[in-house]
C-alpha cells in the first residue's frame, strides 16, 4: 500500500482545461508530462505524495472506482454511463462544459409521439445512459455501441437517431444532423474512491478542498 | 467421458488450497470472539419460502434472490441472499420466548443474483453477530466494538468505521416538504456524493444538503460540523444518539478510527437508525469488509430493536496478509505410526508415503514437502 495518492486525468481534448485548474491547485507534474513524445503513463509531480496517470476518460472512472487510482477527473457523461457505487463526485470543477444529446437527421426529427415507436435504435458512446434516457420514456432503445465518429452513423443508414456530447453543435450541422433532446448538462468532476475517502478522510478532504479553492480562484 | 471444463457460471468459483483451509481458519477464529462474548451460534438453511425471507427488512434482498418452485409444496422458495433476515425470523418465532436482549452469531454462505461492479462474487460465505431486543446506546455500541475486536483478532490492520445515519435524509426530505420525486433525485445525488447532482435537486434547500455533504469526514469534527447546521428537531434527536454513539466507542476503544457520513443510505436501505460500515486501509481497493445497523427485527406490529453486523469473508480474505504455511514433512514408507502421531502432535504436517521411493528427497520436492523424515529426524530439503 502506497503512502500516497494517485490521481487519474482523462486524455484528450479536456486536459488542455484540465492543467490551469491543476496548476491552481499547487500541482506542477514533471515535465515529461506534457512531452507529447513521452511514452510514460505515470508520472510524479511537485506534491511528493501526489501523482498522476493519464488514460481514457472512461477508464478515469474504471481506476477511481476499483481503487487502483484514489482521486480522479471525470465528466459526469462517464459517471451516468457507469453508475458505480464506489465513485463520490463531492466538486463540480465547473470546466469541460457540454451537453449530453439526442441528435437525429434533419428530415428524421418532425415532432411525433416517441411512445408509438416500437424500438429506436441509437448509435452511441454511452448504451447504458441511452437505454435508461429512452426506457423513461417508454422506449425501448436498442443500442450501437460505436467509440468514435458517432455522427457518421445516420448517414450511412446504421441508425436514425444518436446519442453523444455535443458542444457547439458544429459537428452535427456538418454531418446533417439536428439536436432533438438534451439528456444531460456535462461537466468535469473531481471524482473519489469511497473506500479511500472512508479511510483516508484527512488527505482526501485536504485535496477536495484544494480543488475547490482553485475552481473558486481567478483564471489567469 | 462427458467433457470436464473448470468453466463455472459467472461470479461462482472454487476455494483451492491455501485459501479454503485460510478461509475455514478466518471464520472460525471470527466465531470464536463473538462466542466469547455470549453470541450463540445458529445455523439457518439455505432455503427458505421467499414470503418469510423476502419479508420486513429482507424487502431490499428481493431482486438479489435466486428464486425456484418447491416441487413438494408447489410455493415458491428463495436462496437466501443475506442471513440477517434469517436470524430475526428465528428470534421473532422459534426464540420469541427466550429472554431478551437476544445475542445470535452464525456463519454461512449466501447467493446473489448480480455481483456489484467492483466485486464479481455471486456466492460468498458471511461472518456475522446480531442483537436483538435492545435499543438502547449501550448496545450500538456493543456490537461496533465487538465487530472491531474480532476483525482486530484476525489482524486486520488500520480498521476504520464509518458511521452514518440511514434515516437522516428521509427525515429531513419529510420536514422540508420535498416532494417524491425530487426526493428520489436527490437520494441518488445523494448516495454519489455529486455535488452539482445535489444542488439541482434541492433546489431552495440547496446550501442545507451541500452543507450536510460537507459535514463528512473524522467523527469529531463530523459531528461538530453537524451540530452546527442546527438541523430540524427530529433530526436533532438522531445526531445526539449518534454522538452519544460515538462518545462511547471513543471511550471503549479510543485507538479505533471512526468516520461520520450522515447522508451515505445505499445498501442500508432497511435500515432504521445508527448503521456502521467497516473499511480498512491496508484493502481500501476492495471496498467494505461488512456493515451493518439498527433494524427492526419481526413483523411490524410485534417489531423488536435490533442490530447487528456482517462480513464478508471474500473481502476480509483478501485485505488480510498471508500466513506462512505449516511446513509439510513426508514419512518414508514404515514409519512407525506413534512416531508420526508424535511428530503431529508437535505441530507437523505429515504427508505418509503410499509406495517405496528410490529419491525420497526428490519424491518430497515433488509433494512440496519442505522435509523428509530420516533417521526419525525431520531434515530439512534444498529447494
Amino acid at each position: 500500500m502506497s503512502a500516497g495518492l494517485i490521481l487519474a486525468l482523462p486524455r484528450g481534448r479536456i486536459l488542455a482545461e484540465v492543467m490551469p485548474l491543476l496548476r491552481r491547485a499547487g500541482i506542477e507534474p514533471e515535465p515529461a508530462f506534457e512531452d507529447p513524445d513521452s511514452r510514460r503513463l505515470r508520472f510524479s509531480t511537485s506534491e511528493p505524495l501526489l501523482e498522476l496517470i493519464r488514460v481514457r476518460s472512461f477508464d478515469v472512472a474504471t481506476f477511481v472506482a476499483f481503487g487502483a487510482a484514489e482521486l480522479g477527473i471525470a465528466g459526469n457523461d462517464v459517471l451516468m454511463e457507469f453508475d458505480f457505487s464506489e465513485i463520490y463526485a463531492p466538486l463540480d470543477l465547473d470546466i469541460g462544459h457540454c451537453r449530453l444529446m439526442v441528435a437525429a437527421r434533419a428530415e428524421a426529427a418532425e415532432p411525433e409521439d416517441p411512445r408509438r415507436w416500437s424500438h429506436v435504435r441509437v448509435a452511441t458512446k454511452y448504451p447504458e445512459a441511452t437505454r435508461r434516457h429512452f426506457a423513461r420514456k417508454g422506449v425501448q432503445a436498442e443500442c450501437i455501441k460505436l467509440n468514435g465518429a458517432i455522427e457518421l452513423a445516420p448517414r450511412l443508414g446504421l441508425c436514425r437517431h444518436i446519442v453523444d456530447l455535443v458542444d457547439t453543435g458544429e459537428t452535427l450541422r456538418a454531418n446533417g444532423l439536428v439536436e432533438i433532446e438534451e439528456i444531460a448538462r456535462v461537466s468535469a468532476r473531481l471524482i473519489v474512491n469511497r473506500p479511500a475517502l472512508k479511510t483516508r478522510p484527512e488527505e482526501i478532504g485536504c485535496w477536495i478542498e484544494r480543488f475547490r479553492r482553485a475552481v473558486g480562484a481567478p483564471r489567469g | 467421458m462427458a467433457d470436464l471444463s473448470p468453466l463455472l457460471p459467472a461470479g461462482i468459483y472454487d476455494l483451492l488450497p491455501p485459501e479454503a483451509e485460510r478461509e475455514a481458519s478466518l471464520v472460525s477464529k471470527l466465531l470464536a470472539t463473538l462466542s466469547a462474548h455470549g453470541y450463540e451460534r445458529v445455523e439457518p438453511p439455505l432455503v427458505e419460502f421467499e414470503e418469510t425471507l423476502l419479508s420486513g427488512a429482507g424487502t431490499a434482498m428481493a431482486t438479489a434472490t435466486f428464486r425456484m418452485m418447491d416441487p413438494a409444496s408447489h410455493r415458491m422458495i428463495g436462496v437466501r441472499a443475506d442471513m440477517t433476515t434469517q436470524i430475526a425470523r428465528i428470534a421473532a418465532t422459534r426464540l420469541g420466548l427466550a429472554p431478551r436482549p437476544l445475542r445470535l452469531s452464525y456463519a454461512g454462505e449466501v447467493l446473489r443474483t448480480r455481483a456489484s461492479e467492483t466485486s464479481p462474487e455471486r456466492q460468498f460465505g458471511q461472518v456475522g453477530a446480531e442483537l436483538i431486543g435492545a435499543s438502547a446506546v449501550a448496545a450500538d455500541v456493543e456490537v461496533i466494538a465487538l465487530a472491531a475486536e474480532a476483525l482486530s483478532a484476525v489482524g486486520v490492520k488500520e480498521l476504520s468505521v464509518d458511521l452514518t445515519l440511514p434515516t437522516l435524509v428521509p427525515s429531513l426530505v419529510a420536514v422540508y416538504g420535498l416532494g417524491e420525486e425530487r426526493a428520489a433525485a436527490l437520494r441518488q445525488a445523494l448516495d454519489h456524493k455529486d455535488a452539482a447532482a445535489v444542488k439541482e435537486a434541492a433546489g431552495e434547500r440547496a446550501s442545507e444538503f451541500a452543507r450536510l455533504l460537507g459535514a463528512a469526514g473524522p467523527a469529531a469534527a463530523a459531528l461538530a460540523a453537524l451540530d452546527r447546521l442546527g438541523l430540524p428537531h427530529s433530526a436533532a434527536a438522531e445526531l445526539r444518539r449518534l454522538a452519544a454513539v460515538q462518545g462511547g466507542l471513543e471511550a471503549s476503544m479510543p485507538e479505533l478510527k471512526l468516520t461520520v457520513d450522515p447522508v451515505e443510505n445505499r445498501g442500508f436501505e432497511y435500515h432504521s437508525g445508527i448503521s456502521f460500515a467497516f473499511f480498512s486501509r491496508g484493502g481500501a481497493g476492495l471496498g467494505e469488509l461488512g456493515r451493518g445497523g439498527r433494524y427492526e427485527a419481526g413483523e411490524p406490529e410485534m417489531a423488536e430493536a435490533a442490530t447487528g453486523f456482517t462480513f464478508y469473508t471474500d473481502r476480509l480474505l483478501a485485505t488480510l496478509s498471508e500466513p506462512r504455511p505449516r511446513p509439510r514433512l513426508l514419512l518414508p514408507l514404515g514409519t512407525d505410526r506413534a512416531v508420526a502421531a508424535a511428530l503431529r502432535e508437535a505441530g507437523w504436517i505429515t504427508l505418509a508415503a503410499l509406495e517405496p521411493a528410490k529419491d525420497w528427497r526428490g519424491e518430497a520436492r515433488r509433494l512440496r514437502c519442505l522435509y523428509l523424515l530420516e533417521d526419525g529426524v525431520p531434515v530439512k530439503i534444498d529447494a
